[in-house]
């Protein structure tokens, strides 16, 4: 046995026998842009089939994964959106040929019995142009598909800058980013989606710790877990820094429970009370769902703000048997409704920060910060677990803020300098200020539907996307939707997105950690992500810089600033 | 694509079609020929190319004297030699045109012109086998001929095909095969069963 015979090394050094750099065949990076079989029909409305080549493994392929079909003139990018098991002859069923031997098997896989993917066209990239546009037309016959190569994702996703900002790789390919364009993502509302348990508060925070690096955006976050301010423990791993730890400048906490925010540590800036007097009848009719408050009830909570003036919910809730009886002279109401409704109403007196009269006025308080481009975390602490406290407060803020943002934009005059910063509110349990009974009446709904003009977006997360009113649904722009089951919640976030059929399939088999498909206007076509890690190597990116070294990732390497030419606002489905 | 010398004559053509040939022989010249080998005309002075065909059937046709032999008792040995050696009927040997060769350049169509009668038969070396046989156009001819114990007779080709080749391509070459047949068969599974049952190495 030589000293150099490959096989069985002499050597003491481990390294020797089992090298450090074995070429791992079966990793993706080794398939990335190997030929996997060719186009044989489909359509554009229903997606590509594409029959694949013998030496293709089934099992390496996974939905959700981008191939590139190469055209005559046009690279065209498609998603995987299903794999089939095919068969020149159905018969072959039902006398299936004995594969033990290995002879038959290999004569059999690809002829006779054969892989066929669905891939669903998202763009085109015309090899001259190299601009990638919406896929209007398929590739012809026979057309060779490959897996995409780093560099095609590249062409798509381009490059991190001052508005784009990476939130994660495609699948299957981790050395490159995707991009989303932060400026696209705040101009109309945006949606993260995904059922308990998936990571949508992970996805949030990165989202806003790239909206507000970047500034593209100023932040009103009703945080009802807190979730986003300070340190948030994660269920799987070590404590992770909230949006004030990362930008303590930029970011203020405002907290409805000063004991909490005291227990946890958290640096908050401000403490929000709330006077009975400021609570409109309308913020009551927003819970009617939360309350179970009936028609008749809302009526009569009219009647006594219009008898009480701002007093009427001290004066209810403290209200005796003689005021009632009063009350039943003086209203249309029924007795039993304003009982039932002075019932619903004590229970705000659990509420530590609703007290008779407040002691600033908060919504102006937070204007104030926004104004200066700062943003704001609203700590619920233990009111987060009572959602009538959320959503009254919520409604509350929002909608004081929101005529205020209304007013200013108006007084603006369209003088840009004057207008107030583009705000983006972050609401949780969404489809309980959204569903389609209420969503008309509230200020959520409003927002959703027609505030892009007053520089007012909402960022929703929810995990019941189907219980969003459709209207409002429409309205969301960028759906980043983590793993989702019901099919009911799958089709209203697919709704409304061009290609989107073939996506079903693959939303409903995103991994519950880390994988999401973001869909919409803030990236040029649907992609699924792995999300990026929020830890040490996340929170240095964000100091570091977009383009910077560390922002890339944290794997070192510069990532190549965009060329001039490229005009990436036309990067987008239309 | 010189044909060697050595080459056995294994007859001579006794009649001819575009499709196929007989050749016939002597009975005792019959060691050679085998079903599924691959043999080859060569052409005289009036034509210019040879053609490669592929051994269906060899047959053995009787003859009033070798009737009145078997009606007889006691036949001695010397009379029985000598009518298998020396008998006026020929051994006949049937063949399937898949090709032909001219100038050097092998076709995998049927000739354009049958061979002439008494043109000389003999088998094709392993060279010829090989390079004829990279191309598999040859299977899709005779799986379309009739008269022919197809699947025998594919078996027997591409085996034949298979043991002119190095060992080490010979699987190589019978799964490059069977993959072909998969194609053409795959309205007929049974048969293709059966087909690769017969061409699978032991």
């Amino acid at each position: 046995m030589s000293a150099r015979d490959p096989l069985f090394p002499t050597s003491d050094s481990l390294d020797d026998w089992f090298p450090r750099e074995m070429p791992d065949l079966e990793s993706p990076l080794a398939i990335a842009g190997r030929r996997l079989g060719v186009v044989v029909g489909g359509s554009l409305s229903k997606g590509l089939d594409v029959k694949l080549d013998r030496e293709t493994v089934i099992e390496d392929l996974a939905v959700g994964r981008y191939v590139v079909v190469r055209g005559q003139h046009k690279r065209f990018f498609c998603m995987i959106t299903d794999i089939v098991l095919d068969a020149t002859n159905p018969a072959i069923r039902s006398d299936p040929p004995d594969l033990s031997d290995p002879f038959l098997r290999e004569i059999y896989t690809g002829t006779a019995a054969f892989g066929t993917l669905h891939v669903a066209p998202m763009l085109t990239i015309d090899v001259d142009e190299g601009e990638p546009k919406p896929v209007k037309t398929i590739p012809s016959h026979f057309m060779p598909v490959e897996i995409a190569t780093a560099e095609d994702v590249n062409d798509v996703f381009g490059h991190e800058d001052e508005t784009h900002f990476n939130v994660g790789a495609p699948l299957e390919l981790e050395e490159t980013q995707v991009n989303l364009d932060l400026r696209r993502l705040v101009e109309r509302s945006v949606g993260v989606f995904g059922k308990s348990g998936t990571g949508k508060s992970f996805l949030t925070r990165i989202l806003l710790a790239g909206i507000i690096r970047n500034d593209i955006a100023v932040n009103l976050i009703f945080d009802m877990h807190n979730d986003y301010g300070w340190e948030v423990v994660d269920e799987r791993g070590p404590r992770a820094k909230g949006l004030k730890q990362l930008f303590s400048s930029r970011v203020a906490i405002f907290t409805l429970d000063e004991e909490s925010s005291r227990r946890r540590n958290a640096k908050y800036d401000q403490v929000v009370t709330i006077g009975y007097d400021e609570i409109q009848p309308e913020d009551l009719a927003m819970l009617k769902t939360t309350l179970d408050l009936s028609d008749s009830m809302i009526d009569a909570a009219y009647e006594l703000h219009k008898l009480w003036k701002e007093q009427w919910i001290e004066r209810l809730i403290d209200a005796s048997a003689e005021v009632m009886d009063m009350l039943r002279e003086e209203l249309s109401a029924s007795p039993a409704s304003v009982q039932a409704l002075q019932r619903r109403v004590q229970r705000f007196e659990r509420f530590g920060f609703l007290r008779p009269r407040a002691l600033d006025d908060s919504a102006r308080q937070i204007l104030a910060f926004i104004e200066q481009r700062k943003s704001v975390v609203l700590e619920f602490g233990r009111y987060g677990g009572a959602l009538e406290a959320y959503i009254l407060v919520a409604n509350y803020l929002t909608r004081r803020i929101h005529s205020m943002y209304v007013e200013k934009v108006e007084r603006a005059l369209g003088d840009e300098s004057m207008e107030p910063p583009q705000l983006l509110i972050t609401i949780e349990e969404a489809h309980k200020f959204l569903d389609p009974a209420i969503a008309r009446q509230t200020i959520f709904g409003t927002i959703a539907r027609e505030m892009r003009k007053f520089n007012v977006t909402l960022l929703i997360v929810d995990q019941r996307p189907s219980g969003i009113d459709e209207e409002v649904m429409s309205q969301v722009g960028t759906r980043v939707t983590a793993l989702l089951d019901n099919e009911r919640d799958i089709v209203a976030v697919l709704t409304g997105i061009s290609g989107a059929g073939g996506l079903r399939e693959v939303l409903a088999r995103l991994d519950t950690r880390q994988q999401a498909i973001i869909l919409g206007h803030a990236v040029p076509m649907p992609v699924v992500v792995k999300t990026r890690s929020y830890d040490a190597d996340f929170y240095q990116s964000l100091h570091a810089g977009p383009g910077t070294p560390a922002a890339n990732g944290g794997n070192g390497e510069a990532a190549p600033q965009p060329r001039p030419s490229e005009d990436r606002s036309s990067r987008r489905i239309r | 694509m010189n044909e060697t010398a050595q080459q056995p004559v294994i007859g001579s053509v006794l009649r001819a079609s575009t499709v196929g040939f007989v050749c016939g022989t002597r009975s005792q010249e019959i060691i050679h020929p085998s079903f599924g080998a691959f043999v080859r005309t060569r052409h005289g002075q009036s034509a210019d190319f040879d053609v490669i065909g592929v051994i269906y059937a060899i047959s053995i046709d009787d003859d009033p004297l070798v009737r009145q032999l078997i009606m007889a008792n006691n036949l001695p040995h010397a009379a029985a030699r000598d009518q298998r050696e020396n008998r006026m009927v020929p051994v006949e040997i049937s063949v399937l045109n898949v090709g032909f060769i001219q100038d050097n350049v092998i076709y995998h169509n049927l000739p354009p012109r049958p061979p002439l009668s008494l043109d000389q038969v003999c088998l094709c070396d392993q060279h010829t086998v090989v390079h004829f046989t990279r191309q598999l156009d040859f299977l899709r001819l005779i799986l379309n001929t009739g008269d022919v114990p197809t699947e025998q007779l594919l078996a027997a080709a591409l085996l034949q095909a298979a043991s002119a080749r190095p060992r080490n391509e010979r699987y190589a070459f019978l799964v490059d095969a069977g993959r072909r047949l998969a194609g053409m068969l795959s309205h007929d599974l049974p048969r293709l069963q059966h087909l690769l049952q017969l061409i699978r190495p032991a």
